[in-house]
């Protein structure tokens, strides 16, 4: 027995672990199922579905253009804050900083805009380009810091640092730093998206009208389109047409209303301060009773709001967690060629796709019509939708390892050669995206699930700014905390910040 | 004299891989540094590179290629402390042609007879081996230290190759493992065992027997048998039979 259990290596006892994390969190979970009678409404939306009315808005055409057009500016701007800021983020306050931005998801950004610019275009860029100019940074060093060291000695003795850089370094990395924006564009038209939710004019605000009034025929043929959209990328997104669009992008932005400095002033100055900060500001409390109220506010804010909310944020994001793994260990033999033949895997790739390009809020919508209002239906959301992803990147992986031209036939060569190979990468996929799937806990919440998400939307309807960005702190220190663990996780812990 | 080392000692913090060594090279030189792996002659190599950086191309056994970019830019990677950043920049966008042909005549020189425009990630392990010799001789320094640059050639193109590489350097300081070649093509043998010098002589001196006997001596149960068979000599051995 002791011999047998040898064989439980570090990739076993993590999966383990994983699994007994999660089972415990979906035990915690609420997951009761409340019939609701769902089948009439289910089959409407199937209906919907099958009758997809491309004709019911006249905007249909425009929401499809701002959502790509959002995306685009979003990831441009994304970078132009990313690269710099990639070169410099061995330094300390640079990483936490860039942590602590990108931790807040982009409805939180855009909310928070929302009251600085209104629904004025700036509004829906910024809060696309400030988390994922952060992400670049942090990817972009890490991509740097993996390239290898090797060429530099073969380099003439003399040359200058730009050149040594560009063609010692980056010309090593530069297929994955391009794939990568490649692939974080395909996440900002989801982002884009998903901002509608929050008023921007893109493709989410028409769907969750349609979805809400049970408009199902024009729900689906928005859902439809987004999938078309995302499914067509390769095809659209050449690398020579991209100057065109950013082009088109800028010329065609909706006109920018007057920013007015005074609401942004009263916002910085007044708004977003505790009551009894701005009693004190007027003169009508003294600075230490001043300090001690706001203090008790926070204090209070935190017990109430902050704790609960970190409790079903977390229980929430383990469950997806669990999922998720389940779904892709499942769903990735699917996508094997070798093993499950060619209609098998085209079957799964269309179903990866529905599965990854479909928003986490409709999904948790759909499910909530069958499931009824428990934490269920978000983690089937957000389990669907991230296992949709991961398989796919896997699968993508399985394709480049060039394992499955090699003969690596039937379940023995996946088992044996094929999984062996990709699971590490995997597993940090997963680990990754868990930083991803708490962050995707802040749309659930705008659902009703009360997870910090709730807390923080709910702030910021009745108008309460400051606990609404106090909130969006802990938020962010909750993410930044989970990174950390989910790197020593990893065996990260030993690798000091290195200047790439 | 182009460099006189004295009572070296390299490694690192835990062991030492040189032990107080002391050779001189002079300019003009051809010398090939033998030993069985593990002896220290890379650590050596790398150590005269530091010492030698102005003046020396390295062409180390990592190589050090680029695979996402092509056969060109590799190669053109040794002229990049000739030209200025900018333009290095702009030939990494479009390349120019008056560097491309040069790049294509060291291509010919090399016999790698596939487009310029090739990705080297496509290329197998004695092209590689070939970009990377490229990229060293286009530093046109005059001292070329290799190491190991021609052990995935097959013997007759490896002979050629070296031939090269002497032709185009003033001097040359080269590790490597096959004794015919190093008898062959350079004019002074030094054997490293242990990270200690035992042996330093002229070629015309040796016979591949007594190289022979000083790999059985350096490690006896670790001879190193990727060198030659007997009947592969080239003709131009100047081995005096002993």
């Amino acid at each position: 027995m002791t011999n047998r259990l040898r064989f439980i290596g570090r990739w076993q006892r993590l999966t383990l672990s994983l699994w007994a994390l999660c089972l415990l969190a979906f035990i915690l979970a609420d997951t009761e199922i409340i019939a609701l009678e769902p089948w009439n409404e289910l089959g409407r939306m199937l209906s919907g579905v099958l009758t997809p009315d491309f004709f019911a808005t006249e905007q249909l055409i425009d929401a499809l253009w701002q959502t790509v057009s959002f995306a685009l500016l979003g990831v441009g701007l994304g970078l132009i804050i990313g690269v710099p800021l990639s070169l410099v983020y061995h330094h300390p306050i640079v990483a936490a900083l860039c942590a602590f931005i990108r931790a807040i998801h982009e409805i939180f950004w855009a909310l928070l805009f929302l009251q600085l610019f209104g629904l004025s275009p700036v509004t829906g860029i910024l809060a696309l380009a400030l988390p994922y100019g952060t992400t670049f940074a942090r990817v972009f060093h890490d991509i740097l810091c993996q390239a290898p060291k090797v060429t530099y000695a073969s380099l003439p003795y003399g040359s200058d640092a730009v050149s040594r850089w560009l063609y010692g370094k980056v010309a090593h990395v530069l297929p994955q730093l391009l794939a990568y924006v490649r692939y974080r564009f395909e996440c900002a038209l989801r982002s884009s998206a998903v901002l509608g939710f929050v008023g921007m004019p893109t493709l989410g605000f028409h769907l969750e009208s349609a979805f809400k009034q049970g408009h199902y025929s024009e729900g689906a043929a928005l859902l439809i389109l987004f999938i078309a959209l995302i499914g067509t990328l390769p095809y659209w997104c050449k690398k020579a047409l991209l100057p065109l669009y950013f082009i088109a992008a800028l010329w065609f932005l909706p006109p920018v209303a007057n920013i007015d400095s005074q609401l942004i002033w009263r916002f910085v100055s007044e708004d977003i301060w505790p009551q009894a900060i701005r009693d004190w500001q007027l003169g009508e409390l003294g600075l230490a009773a001043a300090l001690g109220q706001s203090a008790s506010w926070a204090f209070e804010l935190l017990q109430t709001q902050a704790l609960e909310g970190i409790g079903a944020t977390l229980v929430l994001a383990f469950a997806a967690l669990g999922l998720t793994h389940l779904l892709v260990c499942l769903l990735l033999p699917l996508g094997y060629t070798a093993l499950i033949g060619r209609i098998g895997a085209g079957a799964q790739r269309f179903g990866l796709l529905l599965a990854r390009s479909v928003p986490e809020y409709i999904l948790a919508f759909v499910f909530m019509l069958l499931f009824g209002p428990s934490m269920l239906p978000a983690i089937l959301a957000l389990g669907v939708h991230n296992a949709g992803l991961i398989a796919f990147l896997s699968g993508k992986n399985i394709k480049d390892s060039g394992l499955e031209t090699e003969g690596c036939r039937g379940l023995d060569g996946f088992g044996y050669q094929v999984l062996p190979r990709i699971y590490p990468g995997m597993m940090a996929l997963l680990f990754y995206r868990f930083e991803v799937i708490l962050r995707e806990t802040a749309i659930l919440g705008m659902l009703g699930v009360a997870t910090l998400g709730f807390y923080i939307d709910s702030n910021f309807s009745e108008i309460r700014f400051s606990g609404a960005l106090l909130l969006m702190g802990v938020t962010a220190m909750l993410n930044v905390a989970v990174d950390a663990i989910a790197r020593r996780v990893m065996g990260e812990q030993l690798r000091q910040p290195q200047r790439c | 004299m182009l460099l006189q080392l004295q009572h070296l000692t390299l490694g690192y913090a835990d062991r030492e891989i040189i032990h107080d060594l002391s050779v001189s090279f002079k300019a003009g030189e051809k010398v090939a540094i033998l030993g069985v792996s593990g002896a220290g002659k890379s650590t050596l190599l790398n150590h005269i590179h530091g010492q030698l950086a102005s003046v020396s191309a390295l062409c180390a056994q990592s190589q050090g290629l680029v695979e996402s970019l092509s056969l060109y830019h590799n190669i053109y990677m040794g002229a990049l402390a000739r030209h200025n950043a900018l333009y290095n920049i702009a030939n990494l966008i479009t390349p120019f042609t008056s560097r491309l042909a040069e790049v294509s005549a060291l291509c010919d020189a090399l016999e790698l007879d596939m487009p310029p425009s090739q990705l080297v990630s496509r290329l197998s392990g004695g092209q590689r081996q070939r970009v990377a010799i490229g990229r060293a001789l286009y530093q046109q320094k005059p001292l070329f230290l290799g190491d190991e640059p021609v052990s995935a050639l097959d013997p007759a193109m490896a002979d050629r190759v070296l031939e090269l590489i002497i032709a185009r350097h003033e001097t040359v300081i080269m590790v490597l493992h096959n004794r015919a070649q190093a008898l062959a093509h350079f004019d002074r043998i030094l054997g490293i065992a242990d990270g200690r010098l035992t042996l330093d002589s002229p070629a015309n001196k040796l016979s591949l027997a007594e190289l022979d006997e000083f790999y059985a001596q350096a490690s006896p149960d670790q001879v190193d048998v990727s060198g030659y068979v007997a009947g592969d000599l080239p003709s131009n051995v100047r081995g005096d039979g002993a």
